[in-house]
Order: structure tokens, then sequence, then C-alpha cells
């Protein structure tokens, strides 16, 4: 074959180039143009006859037969390797680094194997045109930001799509849009690794075989019978006009939603309390004191971004004459919000509603019988905090409708209702209950009365309540159409499967929690030929509107009036929709809600089922990102895991990994446990989202399907009993567990924190956050940062461990993801981390969360004792790392006294060039194996301010870097810029005498420091809770770094 | 008169001393040939005629160097992360196994350059092989760093020469230190060597019974003669060296002990380091010769000239060094307390009771403290199976203390969110196995191919004891002179 002749060629070229030049240093090889043949066709008559066989068979298949070229048609062996060689699939030949000698034997082999494309016929003619005129906003090299949004359970969070020349590589948070206020959380950061994923659906499926868009369009022309639509929670206007569309084109036509994160509870309870269906919007920037009942706003929820952000600003305290709000909490099971709280109470989930009866009675509501067991003083503080303050009741999500009621009731009696709390309108395109609108669905589908079921972006398979059995019933309906990124548990069940677009790949639009409408802007063709809801709609209109038709001939009837062009721009820009947001009603509680029956908590085991704090209820199992993202406090990878308190992790004998098998009705499963200081005596957190068999190669077939203990009535929490196995599960933590204060890190001081009222007495000289005198002294002068120094603080008081700024690290940064088995060896390598402690007792501990990022230290010790000289200073302070210097001794990690540096042990970044590539952030260097990396303080983005700011001949302004996890940081705690800068955020934050330095007693000078944890406890409830003083502590000893 | 070893081997105690010339009473050698004979017997044995016992015994040294090569190629294939590292443990086996097999070397210097100085002449009948063992494991330590590297390829960048990288070494580096410490180390050791070897050398050019020997052993040998010329030069070189090399036994280790002792880790930032490292490189080596001279004087029939004396004053050195590395422990613990910092307090707690690697302490301890005790009764001393036993004992006892200083301390430093455990991998037991393979290896060639005994040493210290007498008694009445 020609092939091997080539090869042949080039072997000779390059013993040929080696041999000329081998006694000269700088050698350059020589190449020759390999000279090919045309693949040799044996031309004998029986190769003659395969091809009459060949185009017989293909004669009798349908349509017009077309072929090239008789070795095409003959299918031999060697037009197969000739096709092979000529299209490489993966042309990955170089594992490790190209340096410039590969590149020239690559460069030469590749103009070899030019060259023999060039002498195979030629190929039809299609010429590619250059830009003769660039479009005006494109600079090379530079990224555009465009406004879009992606959707979470329906609702809209406002995003901005960084875009390089036609790629989109990252997302970050939009301000105007109030689901976002400029932040994101990890979920929408991953979407853009979501889009990419070469796991999604490629292609129409029918019945599971390959099949195409125009065959489904006709297959769709000739439905007929009742129609169903199923999708999740929709918010988008024109999605729900389209919907409607077609429930008026198509007589018998249903519609139907379900999501497995809804606002049931939330609608009901607001049935109950005022006769119809609205929703309660928190203004936490107005309450002095939040009573949470479960619920977990600053996490969870469509306004978790809003509430976060407003939550925080009640609690940034600086000086002692600062303020902050007080929260009160109780839960079943640790969350961020949780872990902020100043008065925290485990409570099992059903036993929150006695709780919320009695202080509703404790306010003049109602009576009750219930007495939770609260400690001493408890409720009168609560009650003395909530009648004499601006105060709000939250109940959280997974709470029956009753606690919503009566958090209600409560917030009415106490004045909240206008100030601290307004109701509003639901942003639901149809607002409904879905479990029954789900319920109503399978049983219409298993009574026969629906033909054809179209699921839209749903998984009713693999989410819908376990008691329903949505899989037995999708087998009664004639034709049932998937729509999905992937090809899901549903998909495979279903009679079409079609791939959808991606948020990034499709025009759409969707409302933020408060009803602020978003344009979604595609960023991109749709990279694996997805399809958007509104095309796939269309088709049962009988027309072949593209998502771009549908969005603009709905706006042009909805926006009045003006010209529509100027009107569509400015919203495209702003990614919302001015004043769309939607106003507070008036809404009185009903007396009668207290005359309903009180339900008391179970006695027994309790399982508690939440989505997954980090893929959700499945829709990013696939992603790489979230599943190697360590969950809040547990640490946990890759698997979800029974939580258990220690309380019953005692009475039972359990460990952490030890397998139970949990049993709900008749319904059984075998799950890890993993005990969680705090978590309620009695309940089991399962998260869902797990256990997926369809969810592609990351997340198949990892962890347990919670799902299946999951019925319609309990779909938040139930009853249970446990046993406990014999058998053993390796779960993996990014953090060593089981060690507590009693092992020796109770005197490091890594955390610090207070209560309000102790740094309010001594607002000079806080013990807690100087415990052990400290004066830096040096033989050497120090060097003087003259010009910019780059310096962060991060605030204890206000991160909640969410986890966003991991991602957007990830994101901004081109870390690459390990899998778990090399996460369970301790090589995890995001830069970024948020490490947990707890305090005080394990039943009911205080969470502490410390994002620990490269210090950038000033005296750095892993500078000196690199002998490549691979990780050296910068004259602004920042500690740098040159890949390319690096020989990988690891002894910098070794002398990292924060162990924040990450070593690429194999080669972790995939250097394969496939759709994942495009992913990759263009200004940062993909780091191959045997190379040491850390935080850079996103060093590129200081690189484009710099540029930026000598360009237009000035300095760079406060706010002109923020850094990747700043800009993602729900609750702001995360302060980077310039500290030379007196005028600027950090500099001034890093005055507050709660700044410390972590380990600043090893001199190392940190440029990241934190602001100490500050509680604000009852008066009457304070005890002695300030971590990080002991007996070597008190106020004179408050010590000036560098002071002497 | 070549002498089979086979004959020599077969002939009865008495028998021996008869063949061989040697007067029992005074352990002399009236015909100073006969040590030529008995220590290059081995080496006049013609190849096809190679003892079976050292065939097997290479053969399967081979098998352990085919699991090196195996392993370096798969690490060089694949990356460090086929071994445990992790991140805290970024230094683990490999590092442990480096400072263990220089160690090792130590005794070899010190008995070669040290006691030559010190002009202890018991030395001569295990000089040699000790420091061949010394070059062997020179070999096998300095191939760690380099291996261990994340980009291995990379690491004559450590060299300082010039280039257009505008690369050049950061010499406030201890590893940098170490690169000068290592191949100074290696090659002045060679250096010493290769000299010490040459009039043996000239010995068996002229006595090889083949004549493939006769143009090897005379190309080695490089025209000596043998003439006064020739002695007065060379022993001025040994010398010389001796006297180079000798700094090299206290710097070398120490400049390893820097590696940690530089750092701020609780437990690697002691001063006490350097010293404590000598002494623990000098204890395990020579548990190392020990290890080594016993089964070779048994098989090469040499207990005339390796002699319990011999056995016994390493044996004391071994006991004193021990004491040395106890008392070390001793001032860690001390200090880990005295220091009053919390993080060193809780090191010397983990090292120590820590319920993951606590055991490693306790093992340390037995093998490095406990077990050396019989060795203060002669009776032990005098008993090669006693000595082969502790030696070997201190042997895996101070790999565990490499173990526990490199790995368990860095599994728990300063953060303990960042703390972390370290498991061992298959490719990190395959590869020291694997470099005990390279290790056997190139002893057998060293045993059939060089003459294991130091002869022409030999001769000059038998003239001496049968001619003027102790020599050590000759310079202490020249010192009562003076």
């Amino acid at each position: 074959m020609n092939i091997d002749k080539s090869r042949e060629i080039l072997s000779g070229a390059r013993e040929f180039g080696s041999d000329l030049s081998s006694s000269a240093e700088e050698k350059f090889e020589l190449t020759v143009i390999g000279v090919a043949e045309e693949p040799e066709f044996d031309n004998t008559a029986e190769s003659v006859q395969v091809i009459r066989e060949r185009l017989a068979e293909l004669d009798q298949s349908e349509g017009k037969t077309y072929w090239r070229s008789l070795e095409e048609l003959s299918e031999t062996e060697e037009f197969q390797a000739y096709l092979e060689q000529e299209f490489p699939r993966q042309s990955a030949p170089l594992e490790s680094g190209l340096d410039r000698r590969e590149f020239m034997k690559l460069l030469g082999a590749s103009l070899a194997l030019g060259g023999l494309t060039a002498c195979v016929r030629p190929n039809p003619q299609e010429k590619i045109v250059p830009y003769v005129r660039a479009p005006e906003e494109i600079i090379p090299g530079k990224p555009i930001m465009y406004a879009s949004a992606i959707t979470q359970n329906g609702y809209a969070q406002g995003v901005l799509v960084e875009n390089h020349n036609g790629r989109p590589t990252r997302l970050e948070g939009n301000p105007s849009q109030p689901g976002s206020m400029g932040s994101i959380d990890a979920q929408t950061t991953a979407e853009i690794l979501r889009m990419y994923d070469p796991d999604r659906s490629k292609e129409v499926l029918q019945g599971g075989s390959s099949s195409d868009w125009d065959s489904f369009s006709e297959a769709v022309s000739s439905l007929d019978g009742n129609i169903a639509i199923l999708t999740g929670t929709v918010t988008s206007p024109t999605l729900a006009s389209k919907i409607d569309a077609v429930l008026n084109a198509r007589s018998g036509a249903k519609w139907y939603q379900y999501s497995p994160q809804n606002a049931d509870n939330v609608l009901a309870g607001s049935e109950i309390a005022f006769g119809s269906w609205i929703v309660p919007q928190y203004n936490f920037e107005e309450a002095d004191i939040v009573l949470s009942l479960d619920a977990d706003f600053v996490n969870s929820g469509p306004a978790k971004l809003k509430y976060a952000r407003a939550f925080s600003d009640r609690r940034r305290v600086r000086t002692g004459e600062d303020t902050m709000n007080r929260l009160y909490m109780v839960e079943s099971t640790p969350t961020s919000t949780g872990a902020m709280a100043d008065h925290r109470l485990p409570m099992a989930a059903s036993a929150v509603e006695g709780f919320a009866r009695e202080v509703a009675a404790a306010v003049g509501l109602g009576s009750t019988d219930s007495h939770a067991a609260l400690p001493d003083g408890w409720m009168d503080a609560l009650v003395d905090d909530l009648t004499n303050h601006a105060s709000v009741v939250v109940a959280g999500d997974e709470q029956p409708p009753i606690v919503h009621a009566i958090a209600a009731a409560i917030n009415e009696a106490i004045g909240a209702v206008g100030r601290t709390v307004t109701y509003h309108k639901p942003a639901m395109a149809k607002p409904e209950i879905q479990s029954e609108s789900i319920k109503f669905l399978v049983d219409d589908m298993n009574s026969g009365k629906i033909d054809t079921l179209v699921m839209i972006d749903s998984n009713p398979v693999y989410d819908a309540p376990a008691d329903l059995d949505f899989a037995a019933a999708l087998d009664n309906v004639a034709t049932s159409i998937h729509l999905g990124l992937y090809n899901d548990e549903t998909a495979v069940r279903s009679s079409w499967h079609v791939p959808q677009a991606n948020e990034l790949e499709s025009w759409g639009d969707a409302r933020a929690f408060d009803g602020t409408i978003s344009i979604i802007q595609p960023q991109i063709q749709p990279i694996y030929g997805g399809k958007s809801p509104l095309e796939v709609l269309s088709l049962f209109l009988g027309t072949a509107d593209t998502a771009y038709d549908s969005i603009r001939a709905f706006w042009q009837s909805a926006a009045s009036g003006g010209d529509f062009n100027l009107f569509w721009n400015h919203v495209l820009y702003n990614g919302v929709v001015d004043d769309t947001a939607s106003a507070p009603m008036r809404a009185r509680a009903k007396s009668t809600i207290f005359d309903e029956p009180a339900s008391h908590g179970a006695d027994g085991i309790e399982i508690v089922f939440r989505p997954d704090p980090n893929i959700g209820s499945g829709k990013y199992s696939n992603s790489s990102w979230l599943q190697e993202l360590p969950k809040p406090f547990t640490k946990l990878t890759w698997d979800n895991a029974a939580l258990i308190s220690p309380k019953l992790a005692e009475a039972e004998g359990l460990k952490s990994k030890d397998v139970i098998n949990i049993t709900v009705g008749d319904k059984s499963i075998d799950a890890p446990v993993w005990i969680m200081p705090g978590q309620a005596e009695k309940t089991i957190t399962l998260h869902t989202g797990y256990g997926r068999t369809n969810a592609g190669k990351v997340g198949n077939g990892i962890g347990f399907d919670a799902n299946v203990l999951r019925t319609n009535e309990h779909a938040h929490f139930v009853s249970a009993s446990i046993t406990k196995t014999r058998k053993k599960y390796k779960l993996v933590s990014t953090q060593l567990h089981g060690i507590l204060e009693s092992d020796g890190i109770g005197d490091r001081h890594i955390t610090r924190g207070g209560t309000l009222a102790d740094f309010q007495a001594h607002p000079e000289h806080p013990g807690f956050v100087h415990p052990v005198a400290h004066h830096a002294s040096d033989l050497y002068d120090d060097f003087e940062y003259d010009g910019y120094a780059w310096g962060m603080v991060v605030d204890q008081t206000v991160c909640n461990g969410c986890n966003a700024c991991i991602t957007a690290c990830q994101s901004e940064n081109n870390i690459p993801v390990v899998g778990k088995d090399q996460v369970a060896v301790g090589r995890e390598m995001q830069w970024l981390r948020v490490d947990a402690y707890y305090g005080g007792s394990v039943d009911n501990p205080e969470f502490f969360s410390q994002p620990v990022a490269c210090m950038h230290c000033e005296k750095a010790p892993c500078e000196p004792v690199c002998p490549f000289g691979a990780t050296v200073h910068d004259a602004d302070g920042l500690n740098v790392m040159v890949y390319n210097r690096c020989g990988g001794t690891r002894y910098c990690s070794n002398n990292c006294p924060y162990k924040v540096r990450r070593f690429n042990f194999l080669q972790y970044a995939e250097l394969e060039e496939n759709a994942m590539a495009l992913l990759q952030n263009p200004d940062v260097t993909v780091r191959s194996r045997g190379v040491m990396e850390k935080c850079t303080y996103c060093i590129q983005r200081i690189q484009q301010a710099y540029i930026t700011s000598e360009n237009e001949d000035r300095t760079i302004a406060d706010g002109d870097v923020v850094t990747a996890c700043q800009s993602a940081c729900p609750t702001q705690a995360i302060v980077f810029g310039d500290i030379n800068d007196e005028n600027s955020e950090v500099a001034k934050v890093r005055k507050s005498k709660l700044n410390y330095g972590l380990f600043e007693e090893l001199n190392t000078v940190p440029r990241t420091t934190y602001l100490a944890r500050i509680t604000n406890p009852h008066p009457s409830l304070a005890v002695a809770s300030s971590y990080g003083s002991d007996s070597h502590g008190s106020d004179t000893h408050g010590a000036e770094e560098g002071g002497h | 008169m070549a002498l089979s070893l086979k004959r020599l081997r077969s002939l009865p105690k008495g028998e021996t001393d008869r063949v061989i010339g040697r007067d029992a009473r005074t352990n002399q050698f009236p015909d100073a040939g006969a040590i030529d004979d008995v220590v290059n017997a081995p080496v006049y044995v013609h190849p096809l005629k190679t003892p079976m016992w050292w065939i097997i015994g290479f053969c399967i040294s081979l098998f352990f160097l085919s699991i090196y090569i195996t392993s370096v190629v798969y690490l060089i294939a694949k990356g460090t992360g086929i071994w445990g590292n992790n991140i805290p443990t970024a230094w683990a086996m490999p590092i442990i196994n480096f400072v263990w097999w220089i160690g090792i070397g130590h005794a070899g210097t010190l008995i070669s350059a040290a006691l030559l100085l010190f002009r202890q002449d018991w030395r001569t009948s295990i000089n040699r092989f000790a420091e061949a063992m010394t070059i062997f494991a020179v070999v096998c330590a300095g191939l760690y760093p380099i291996l261990h590297l994340g980009r291995p390829w990379v690491f004559y960048w450590l060299m300082p020469y010039p280039n257009t990288y505008g690369l050049f070494p950061q010499f406030r580096s201890p590893l940098a230190w170490d690169v000068f410490a290592i191949s100074t180390y290696g090659s002045v050791s060679i250096l010493f060597w290769f000299i010490g070897l040459i009039p043996d050398l000239a010995t068996i050019r002229d006595r090889h019974p083949y004549k493939f020997g006769k143009i090897f052993y005379g190309t080695l040998a490089l025209g000596w003669r043998g003439s006064a010329k020739h002695w007065q030069r060379y022993m001025r070189a040994y010398l010389l060296l001796a006297a180079i090399s000798f700094p090299l036994v206290l710097s070398v280790h120490s400049t390893i002990s820097f590696d940690f002792a530089v750092s701020n880790l609780p437990g690697w930032n002691n001063t006490i380091m350097p010293p404590y490292f000598v002494a623990g490189a000098v204890f395990a080596g020579f548990a190392m010769v020990l290890i080594l001279a016993i089964p070779l004087r048994k098989v090469y029939g040499l207990e005339h000239l390796i002699t319990m004396k011999h056995l016994d004053n390493s044996a004391k050195l071994m006991l004193a060094t021990g004491l040395f590395v106890v008392y070390g422990y001793g001032v860690e613990c001390f200090i880990a307390w005295y220091s009053g910092a919390e993080t060193e307090r809780y090191m010397l707690y983990n090292r120590v009771f820590g319920s993951d690697y606590g055991w490693a302490f306790w093992v340390l301890i037995f093998c490095n403290g406990v077990a050396i005790q019989p060795l203060w009764w002669k009776r032990v001393r005098y008993n090669v199976w006693w000595l082969f036993g502790i030696s070997i004992i201190v042997s895996i006892g101070m790999w565990f203390e490499r173990y526990v200083i490199v790995a368990i301390t860095l599994t728990r430093d300063f953060l303990p969110s960042s703390w972390g455990l370290y498991v061992p991998t298959f490719w990190d037991w395959a590869m020291f196995i694997g470099s005990m393979g390279l290790f056997c290896t190139l002893f057998f060639l060293f045993i059939r191919l060089l003459p294991t005994i130091a002869t022409s040493e030999m001769k000059e210290t038998n003239w001496h004891l049968s001619h003027v007498g102790d020599p050590s008694l000759r310079y202490k009445e020249n010192e009562e002179e003076l």
C-alpha cells in the first residue's frame, strides 16, 4: 500500500535529516514531502464481481445510489485503512508536551500526509471565504461578553457569557438580573461544561436506533389522537404561549408539569393561608431577625443568590460600630444557611410544624400542646427578638404546606408583611401543584387516554415519584417523544428521542424568581445538532419555525409600541426585559389556619430527601466538575451518602462508610453512611441525583438512587427503618474526618471567631483575632512594594461554603478533573478549596467555612526550596509559577504550610482535540503532567487590566481586576485588589481589626487574609462561643503584624 | 599457584591453613602470594566454569533488576502518579529509598577513607567490598532523585551549565546542593575505589590463566608495573583521595539532611538533623557491611582474612552509631516538647501515638534502639548468626526511620484540612525491590570479576604483622618517643 511507502519515505527522510545535522547543536529536521499514489485497486475480475454484488445490494435498499469510486464501493480493507489514515478520528500522537523538535517532525508528517491528499482525486470545490470586512466588534484574542440566562428548575439565572471568537468558554453572573446580582452558583457555571459534554445525545433516535430530524417531523405530522405535554417548571412566556397554541390547535391535548424541586408546598401553603396561589419574597436587607424553619434560603431555590447577597449584606462587620442581623435556624440536616446561623437547632423535619405552632402560640396565634426540646431560654429569646425587631419567618420548600401557612400567619402577626416579606404572583407560567399534575398524567397514561406523550427537558423515569412507576406507565403510551440533552433513562424508553439544544445554543426566554424576564441568546450553533423545545413544539403546529422565529414573534406581539429592534437590542444587551418583575400584592392570612389539626413528629428514624448540593436532582449527574466538587461540610466527592447524626451512629454502632439498608414501606436500598455533625438526631439525609443508569460516562453507576424510596405523598421526608449490613463502601472525601479538637488542632487558631458583643466590647483589640502575641522580625529589610500590591481578604462571617468559587475557578483556569480514584489518594486539582471546621459539640456544632487558595505569601516558603527556580515572586507580590521551568520536585508543596499547591501526578489535562478542548480558556496555559500548579490570583485578568490601563494611560482602578472566585461569590465574601491603594476596598477591609493571616506566626506574610467570623447570639443565650481564643489570649496581646 | 576455590572449600579446617600457608597461631601468612591466591581464586575461574551458586544468584538479581527497569519504563511512560505520592505527601517512598541507599553507602567511605587516615589497619580486609557497596548504593540512590522528578527528562536543568534558556539552578534550594553532594560523592568514591584496585588488577593480569583475562585486567591495570616510583605515587594519591573522601562521610548526609532541616515543617525543621543523619547513615552502612560480609567470607572461604575481629569491630561501630541515633530520637522528642509550638508537639504526638502510623515509630524504636542492645556482649558480637540477624533488623529499622521522617511527617503538618494518608502502591515497592536487584546485580558482577579484598594492602599489613608487629602498637611507641 502507498501508506506504508510514504511512511518509509518519511522515516527515511528523518534519518537522512538527523544524519545531516547530527553534529549541530541546534538541529533542524529535514523533511521530504511524501509523493504518494492513489490507493491501489486490484482490478481483477474477482473484485469487479464483488462490486457488482455490492451495487446490487445497494439497489435493493431505498433511494438512489451514489458512489464516488470503485474503491469506495468495494469496501475493501485497504480502502478502509486508507480512509482511517486520511481522516483519523483522534490524532493525539503526543501525550507529553510538544517540544520544538517534535513539532517539526509532526509538521513534516502532516505536510507529507497533505501531499497524500493532494494526489487523490480532487474533492468538489467548496470555497471558504475570509473576513474581508470583519465584524466590527470582534477583535481576535479578545472575548466578548453576551448577556443571557440559564434556567435552574425553570427559573432564570442571569449570566454573562464569555465568548472567544464564537466559542463560549465561561459563564459569569449578570449584575442587572435579580436572580444573579452578578453572582453565579456552581451549577450554572458548570452549564458550559454540560454544553460541550461529548456524552450529549447527537442524533434523533427512533426506538433506540438512529434516525433524523426529517423523519421525526414527518412522524409528528402524521400523529393523531390525544397529545400530552410534560415539562418541568415553565417560566418562559414564549414556551408557555407555544404550548398554549398546541393545546388550542390539538383538541384533547393537555399540559402537565413536574420537576422534583418544585414549589408545591409554597403554593399549597398559600392556599391554606390566603386561599390563593401567591408566593412570598423576602427582603433580608430589612430583616434584623430571621427565623428559618428548615429553609436553606441562601443555597437553594430560585432566589438563593439574591437572598444570600441580601442576608450577607446585613452581616458585614468591619468595625465595632457595625451591626448585624441574627438568624435562628431549626433544620433537619446541616445546610449553608444553618452554617451561618447565630442560633441553630437540629430538629427532625416532621417536628418543625410543632415548633412553628409553638412560636405562633408565643406570638399569640393559635394554641399548641407540643413542646419541642429547646435549650433553656431559646424560645423566650426568639420571641423577644421576633416581636421587638424587624423580623421575618421563612419556611423551607421541603416543609409541608401548613408550616408555610403558619409562617405566613406569624409574619403577619409580627408586622413583617410589606416590610421584610412581600407576596407576589408566582413567576411560573402555569402555577400548579406538580405532584398532582404528575399523578394525573400517570393515571391518564395508565388508562390509555394518552396516545402521544411529549416530554420536554424532563426525565420522569428517573425522577418522578417511585410509587407512580412512570416507566411502566410509559409503556401504555403509543408514541412517546423525549426531548433532552442526554439519551437518559426516559429517552431509552421512549419511541422517539430528539437531542435538545442547550440553553447556550438556542434562543429562549425565562423569568427569574421575581418575574423578571431574560432573553436567552445562543452563543454557538448547536454543536451536537440539538433542537430547542420551541422547534419541536412548532412541528405540532405544522410549522418549521426556528426558535429565533418563535421568540421574535412572541416579543414582537408582546412588546407594545416603539421601535421593536431598539427594544430587542436593548433587551439583549442588558439581559433583562425592564419592568417585568411582579408587583407586591396585598394578602391577609386567614384565621382558619390554626383550625387544621396539628400533626406530630414521628419518634422513629426519618429520611429527608434533598437534591444533591452539587449535582442537583440529576440535571448535572454527568458533570465531572460538579461530581468532583467537594460537597459542603462532608467534602465528599463522586458519591452520595446517607448522612446520619453522631448519636444515631453511636446507637446503631455505625461508622462512616458502613453500608446500611434503609427500608420505607416495601422498598429498600443500601446506602453507605457518613456521620454528619449537627444532623438532627434521628434524621437520615439522602441526596437524589445519583444512581443514574443513563446519565453518561461520568454519571452512570455512581452513588445510589434515593428516588426509589421517594413517593408522591412523602416526597420530602418519610419514616423509615434501617439495618446495618456487613458491607463497606469506599466514600471519598477531600478532608480527613474524625479529627476533632482533641486531636491537636485546637490551639492552631486556623479559623478565628467571636461574638459581636465581644468585638464591640474590645473594638480595638478583639482577643479572639490575635490570641497569641506575634511579633514579626527579620534580619533583612523587607522588599518595598511600591507599585501595585495585590491582595485578598476573605470574610468568614458571610462565607457559607456554597462552592460557587471553586467551580468558577475551575472554569476560568482550565483545571482538570481527576476522577474518584485520584481524589481518593489525595490528588484533587482544584486550586481553591473550602475547608470545613466545626466548633463546639458534635451534636450541634458551630460551622466554619474557610476558602483556602494560594496565599501569595510575601515571604513564600515555596520559593527558596525550588531548585529549578520555577516558582518566583514578581514585583507586585504575586507568587508566580513558571510551568515550563518546573521539573516537579514537589518540594514547594512540602514546604507550603497551607498545602495549596496541586501537582499533575498524571496527565490529567486532556490533550485530545475533542469538543472539550473548545471549553478551555485561551488565556490560561493547559498544564502537562509532572508540573506543579496553584492559584495565580487570576493573573491573566491582572495582565488584561495592565494592558487596558496602560493603553488608556492610567493606573488600574479598584475593581478593574476581579478574580473568578470573587466574581462568582454569592455573598461577596471575597475582596480582591491593590492593597497599596488606600482607597481600595481590599485595603480598607484589611484595616479591620478582625483581619488576620493564617499561620502568620510563620512569618510568611500572606497576601490573602481572613476576617474573623462574627456571630450575633441573643445576649441572654450568649455562651462563650469564641473559637481561636484560649488561655493565652487577652486584649493586651492583640499584636500588630510587623510591629515591635 | 592458583588454588581452585572448590579445592579450598573441600579441605578440612586445619588442612586449609597448611595449604594456604597460614600460621594459625599468629594469623599470619608467611607466603604473601597465598593471599592473592585465596582472594583472586574466583576471578581466575573460566567463564564457562562459573560456580552454580553464582549463576543462580546472578539470575535472581537480574530478575529483580528487570523489575526495576520495568518500573522505570512504566514510570516515565505514565508519570509520578503510579506511586502513592499525593498532596500533602508529595515526597514518599522514592525519597525514603534515596536516603536509605545513600546512607548505606556511608560505611564504605568511612571504612576506606576515615579508617585509613586513622591507621586502623583492620579495615584492609573489608574496605574493598565496602567501597564497592558504597558505589553501588550511590548508583541506586542517585537514580531516585532523578526518577522522582515530575519530568525526569529535564533533570539536567539542575546542572549549572550555560544555555540559551536562561536556566540556572536556584542555589538557595537544598535540592540544588544535593546534586553536588551526590555527584561529588559518586565520582570521588569511584576514583578512590579504582585507584585502590590498580595494583591488584596488575596482579591478576600477571597471574590470570586465560588470555582474555590478561587483556581485560591488563587494560584495567593501566600499565602498573609495581616499580617503587609507582608505589610512591600510588600511596600519595591514595592518601590524598582518602583525605578528600573523609569529609564526604560527614558532608554528604549532612547535605541530604538539609533537604529536611531547611524546610519549615514541624518534624523536619530541626538543627539536630545533620549529625543525626550522619550517625544514622554510618549505622545503616555497617549493618549492610555485615549483611554482605558474613555470607561473602563464607562462600569464598575468606574467614581467615575477614576474621571475627573485623566483624566485632564493625558491630562495635554499629552499636556506637546506633546509640547516637537513639540519642537523636530523644533530642527530637525533647525539642518538640521544649519548643512549646503546638504544631511541633502534635507532630510528635502523631508520630508516636498517631492512629494511622504510630506503629511505624515503635517499629523503628525496636529495630534501631532495642535490637542492637545485645551487641554489648562479646559473645553476640562473635556470633555470625546474631550479627547477621541484628544487621537485617537494623537495615529495616533505618528504612522505617526515613519512612517516619519523610512520609509520616508530611501526612499531618500545619493545616488539618489538608492532612492525608499515604499508602505505597505496587510500583513503589516494585521500584524499591527492583533497586535492590540493581544493587545485587552489580555486587554479583563485582565478586565475580574483581578481587573482593584489597590484596596489596593485605600483603602490606601482613608484612607489618610478621616483621614489625602490630602496627597500632608501633605508632603508639612512636608517639611515646615523641
